[in-house]
């Protein structure tokens, strides 16, 4: 065998593969552990076989980024190696996705949670953007929660570099509910900010717990955009009559104030809110700007990830863990995210099925504390 | 390694991206050190061929010349020429290229040239890996083309010459895709010195002569071994610097000044630039050129007898090889074979418990991944 053959077939040893947990379009994913540590992982496995032209161009984007990506709000890719004719990608294990939280409808959210998602948010998109990296395809499932509540960015398979201002890019990227108005012009010519609307998207999506923009088809979801925020006007979106795929439309909505449909939200979140789903892309807000808009920096803290709401899948696979004696939390709290007081008052106003979730959520936290030196 | 949690929201002091890279981490070496990798690998190669040469046919090694380690270099050198040919043919953009002679290099730092893997008597020598490394990199650069039309172009090929060894490239890398180039960092320099203090404004435009001089030095330290030892933004400066110096001087003035005065700056001057400058310049003008033509015949007349025999088509060596993997699999498919009917007379599934079984295959689930 030759020396790099060898090299694969050793880092192939260093994980143990177990039962399968999922699978997507084109990958199996498996649930397996670290041999040396036990730590759990879990291995994509990607056939290459299927594919006439070799390596697909998903699977090149997502290892060619995330070997570079390391940054604790983006999936951590281990390791990745050839099996015959698979690839595998070792990657950090992660109990859930936004989209279960939101869905589950046991789980009522506080402000400070979503605040604590949405920081995490921008914090991974922040250091992927500074990387000159565009991930094109966020949405809530492709934000995994890890077992310790961090929030991290997966799925780069559409990602791609935009260190070259000038340079088309395809506009067929991101999942129609969080694809900004440019995109579905097809504009050629974008940046950063696409990403930002989806974020925006998924923001109000957290708030309404249930998806705020969901057109139908393409053709629908720009009318479902305009119904929503007003059909944009030459003044605030100069050059969009000019896209190729614009359409005059029929009907024109008028601007409706955001707060008309988030009647709870408080003036902070709104304004964030308003920045990211702003029509001008180079208006809109960026992840950096984000990161620094007062709604982050104003009452309530956002909740420390520990504490946030986790569904029924993740509070089994912790316990599972913790029985085992698994050692699974680094438990910093990101910067920023300033951890709000567990017996904050406001928890006393939430409901009963949350109280019950939450105080398992505590109590294996205080597992946890008995637990580190 | 940049630490996650030393992200901050409001971010304060960034590591030059660079450095967090990929390239900066596995990728750099000293002049020393990647001779010592260059002569190791070399030597192990050596004592493996001539093991194999001795195992099929004992004595036969003693008269082989194998190349050393100066001459394998003197042959990569020379194939990363031929990609540029090839990328000129298929009119690939600068990317693309760069990228591929990246691979080329970086693959020949972990597999010896005298391990041979023909497969059409009409290509020239290590013709196989030279296409796969271009085809990986039109891919991992986002300028797919499909294989079909790819080996289309290629007289004598056929897809799977091409994906063959699209494994073996991939593993060489680390499948570590990303590189930085020195093309890249030179387009920011131009960028930079239009914005200089008295450069007129059309300055792009009646001086392109100059950046496209500074680029053609650029390609040439793509045969060097500069981007192992320097940082893409050094060697684009060398090579500005050797089309203009003037203006290179000026330009490294302007961004001391922005250092000094913001010691955090991204775009800060890394320490020992100019001792390293006239370093790289001397590299580029001194081994930025193919090889000689009678060099690489010789060199490559030499590899023809000293190439791994388990490599070769229809050789000996290769044959039995074959022969020796096709038992172990056979094996395998037996050993494969009774579990199954053990677990199905046992009323197992085979398949573990899994809760359903997979409609469409999308991995090979025969492949278990613990042999060999
Ligand atoms: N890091 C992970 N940890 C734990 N489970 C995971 C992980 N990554 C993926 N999974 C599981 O495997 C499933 C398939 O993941 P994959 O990323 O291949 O596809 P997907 O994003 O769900 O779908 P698509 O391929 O259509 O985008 C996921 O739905 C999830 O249940």
């Amino acid at each position: 065998m030759d020396a790099v053959e060898r090299e694969n077939a050793d880092r192939q040893k260093r994980w143990a593969k177990e039962q399968k947990v999922g699978e997507g379009t084109y990958a199996v994913v498996y649930r397996g552990r670290e041999v040396a540590t036990g730590r759990r992982i879990a291995i994509k496995k990607i056939k290459v076989g299927q594919f006439k032209d070799g390596l697909d161009m998903s699977a090149i984007r997502e290892v060619k980024y995330l070997r570079e990506l390391k940054h604790q709000n983006v999936i951590e890719l281990l390791d990745v190696f050839s099996s015959k004719t698979n690839l595998n990608l070792v990657l950090e294990f992660l109990d859930s996705d936004l989209e279960m939280i939101i869905k589950d409808r046991s789980l009522v959210f506080l402000p400070a949670d979503i605040k604590s998602w949405m920081a995490m948010t921008f914090r991974g998109l922040e250091f992927c953007h500074r990387n000159h990296i565009l991930h094109r395809d966020l949405k809530p499932n492709n934000l995994l929660i890890a077992s310790d509540g961090q929030l991290k960015l997966a799925d780069f398979g559409l990602a791609r570099d935009f260190a070259d201002p000038g340079h088309k890019m395809t506009c067929q990227v991101i999942t129609r509910w969080y694809r900004p108005p440019e995109l579905l012009l097809n504009s050629r010519y974008y940046g950063s900010n696409v990403d930002i609307w989806s974020v925006g998207c998924i923001f109000a999506e957290l708030m309404l717990r249930t998806p705020y923009l969901a057109g139908d088809s393409d053709i629908n979801q720009l009318d479902t955009i305009f119904r929503a925020l007003g059909t944009p006007t030459e003044q605030e979106w100069p050059g969009h009559t000019k896209l190729p795929n614009w359409h005059q439309p029929s009907t024109t909505y008028p601007k409706t104030p955001l707060r008309d449909l988030f009647t709870a939200a408080s003036a902070d979140t709104l304004s964030l809110l308003g920045k990211c789903l702003v029509y001008e892309p180079r208006k809109r807000i960026s992840a950096l700007e984000a990161l620094n808009h007062p709604y982050f920096f104003a009452i309530p803290y956002p909740t420390h990830p520990s504490k946030l709401p986790r569904c029924a899948a993740q509070l089994a696979s912790r316990a599972a863990e913790e029985a085992e004696g698994g050692d699974i939390d680094k438990m910093s709290t990101g910067p920023g995210v300033k951890a709000a007081e567990p017996n904050n008052r406001k928890r006393k106003l939430t409901s009963p099925e949350e109280f019950r979730v939450r105080s398992i959520a505590r109590k294996l936290d205080f597992t946890k504390q008995a637990n580190s030196p | 390694m940049p630490t996650a949690d030393a992200e901050t929201t409001a971010v304060t002091t960034k590591k030059p991206l660079y450095e967090a890279s990929t390239q900066f981490k596995h990728w750099r070496y000293s002049p020393e050190s990647l001779a010592d990798v260059r002569s190791k690998l070399n030597e192990a190669a050596v004592a493996v061929i001539r093991q194999t040469f001795e195992a099929y046919e004992p004595g036969s090694s003693a008269n082989v010349l194998f190349l050393n380690a100066g001459e394998e270099h003197l042959l990569v050198t020379f194939y990363v020429t031929r990609i540029t040919q090839l990328c000129g043919h298929f009119r690939f953009p600068e990317e693309v290229e760069a990228t591929a002679a990246t691979y080329l290099k970086r693959f020949y730092l972990k597999n010896t040239v005298m391990d041979w893997h023909p497969k059409n008597v009409m290509w020239d020598i290590q013709f196989q890996e030279r296409l796969t490394a271009l085809f990986l990199a039109t891919k991992t650069t986002n300028n797919p083309i499909s294989l079909e039309a790819y080996t289309h172009n290629i007289p004598n090929t056929n897809p799977s010459d091409v994906l063959d060894l699209e494994f073996l490239v991939a593993q060489s890398l680390g499948f570590e895709f990303s590189v930085w180039h020195a093309h890249r960092a030179l387009w920011g320099i131009w960028l930079d010195i239009q914005a200089l203090d008295g450069v007129p404004t059309d300055f792009a435009k009646t001086q392109t002569s100059l950046y496209d001089t500074a680029l053609n030095y650029v390609r040439a330290s793509r045969l060097t071994d500069a981007e192992f030892i320097y940082t893409p933004s050094q060697i684009a400066l060398a090579a500005f610097s050797l089309a203009a110096p003037e203006i290179a001087q000026q330009w490294l003035k302007s961004k001391q000044a922005v250092s000094e005065s913001n010691p955090s700056s991204p775009t800060q001057i890394p320490p020992g630039i100019l001792g390293s400058l006239e370093f790289i310049k001397g590299l580029i003008v001194n081994a930025g050129q193919p090889p000689e033509t009678e060099a690489v015949r010789e060199v490559d007349r030499r590899l023809r007898l000293c190439k791994n025999p388990e490599k070769v088509v229809g050789s000996k060596a290769y044959l039995a090889r074959k022969a020796e993997q096709e038992k172990k699999a056979e094996e395998k498919r037996n050993r494969k074979a009774m579990e199954v009917e053990k677990a199905a007379a046992e009323g197992v599934d085979p398949f573990g418990d899994e809760l359903e079984r997979p409609k469409i295959s999308l991995v090979d689930y025969d492949d278990d991944d613990d042999d060999d």
